[in-house]
């Protein structure tokens, strides 16, 4: 089981969530307007990547997890993989 | 919504006209318009209402309402300003010092929007406390209702008056020498030209546009936008020292000898 440490240190860590994970990539892509299949797609593809690298390790980070993904979705999804790299940083 | 008595601009020792002082208020809303707290907020409540499958309807509802609590707040703080400065400084007639500190307040404002405004990351985070953009942004996000909508269009005003309070107080300086018609007629271009922006990207977002395609765009740009409206502020500062500080005085000198 690969422990998730929260941003900062200040959240409890968590056991890593693909739902949560496939259900944010999800979004991302249903915001740039894809169809909800390609959406559900990407979303299934991204999670098993990002699935299998976290596997690899005891430990990792959330801004890991995010970072990995929006790799991984940059060759699928550009558009969504901005949105999803950009998210935190709209404010 | 507050409407004050026209100033006497014999007494005040001030040639400005009615045009003068539109000019001056169309063109401080161009700068508040140039602002982005508000677009910001509106494409991160767009992106979650998409994302979460709402139907088009609802992000018109979600859109508009915010849009209007906007316009609303920034309608309502320039009357509140046009009344404090006409109440508490105007009316004791002085006009330059009022005009002065409009200046300082332009200036400072410009050259902070200068430095400051956005933050040298990736992204279009900008200049205000970390803890409560954080806040804006899970406020955002959680937002569901038109009601909730309207309350978070009002609070991104006041989350930004750091950086509108120079145009606002200008434009409200500029308000106090127009009679009561025109008065409402500038409270209303302000509001129009300042919503503007706001209105294009409602409609985009609305009409189709993707999210991604928007704030790429405006990634791209935002050192353009910083600069214009750091200058823009200058600028407008310069114009009303030379204006209505430096020739009032001048004036004023020769009338005396």
């Amino acid at each position: 089981m690969t422990e998730v440490i929260k941003r900062n240190g200040k959240r409890q860590s968590e056991e890593f969530k693909r739902e949560k994970l496939h259900q944010s990539v999800h979004a991302a892509c249903l915001s740039v307007r894809s169809p909800d299949g390609e959406a559900q797609q990407t979303a299934d593809t991204i999670s098993m990547v990002v699935r299998n690298w976290v596997d690899q390790k005891p430990s990792v980070t959330s801004s890991d997890i995010r970072r990995v993904a929006a790799n991984a979705l940059e060759t699928f999804h550009p558009e969504a993989a901005y949105l999803y790299q950009t998210h935190e940083m709209v404010v | 919504m507050l409407l004050i008595e026209k100033r006497d601009s014999t007494k005040n020792q001030t040639n400005m006209t009615d045009l003068t002082a539109f000019i001056i208020i169309a063109f401080s809303a161009l700068i508040h318009a140039s602002f982005q707290l508000s677009i910001s907020m509106l494409t991160l409540l767009s992106s979650h209402t998409i994302g979460r499958k709402r139907s088009a309807r609802r992000l018109f509802t979600l859109t508009s309402s915010f849009s209007f609590g906007v316009v609303l707040m920034t309608i309502l703080l320039l009357s509140l300003f046009a009344q404090i400065i006409n109440t508490f400084i105007v009316s004791s007639g002085e006009s330059l010092l009022v005009w002065t500190i409009g200046c300082g307040l332009l200036t400072g404002v410009g050259v902070a929007v200068w430095v400051f405004y956005y933050r040298k990351q990736l992204g279009i985070s900008l200049w205000i406390p970390r803890g409560f953009a954080r806040f804006l942004s899970t406020r955002t996000k959680r937002t569901h209702q038109s009601s909730e909508a309207f309350t978070l269009g009002l609070g991104s005003v006041v989350a930004e008056l750091l950086f509108i309070i120079a145009p606002l107080t200008i434009a409200a300086i500029a308000l106090t020498y127009l009679s009561i018609g025109n008065q409402l007629l500038g409270i209303g271009l302000y509001g129009f030209i300042s919503l503007t922006p706001l209105l294009f990207i409602t409609l985009s977002i609305n009409g189709g546009t993707s999210i991604s395609r928007i704030q790429k765009w405006r990634e791209a740009n935002k050192g353009f936008l910083q600069f214009a409206a750091g200058s823009g502020l200058v600028v407008l500062g310069f114009y009303i020292y030379v204006e209505e500080v430096i020739t009032q005085s001048v004036m004023a000198a020769a009338r005396s000898l």
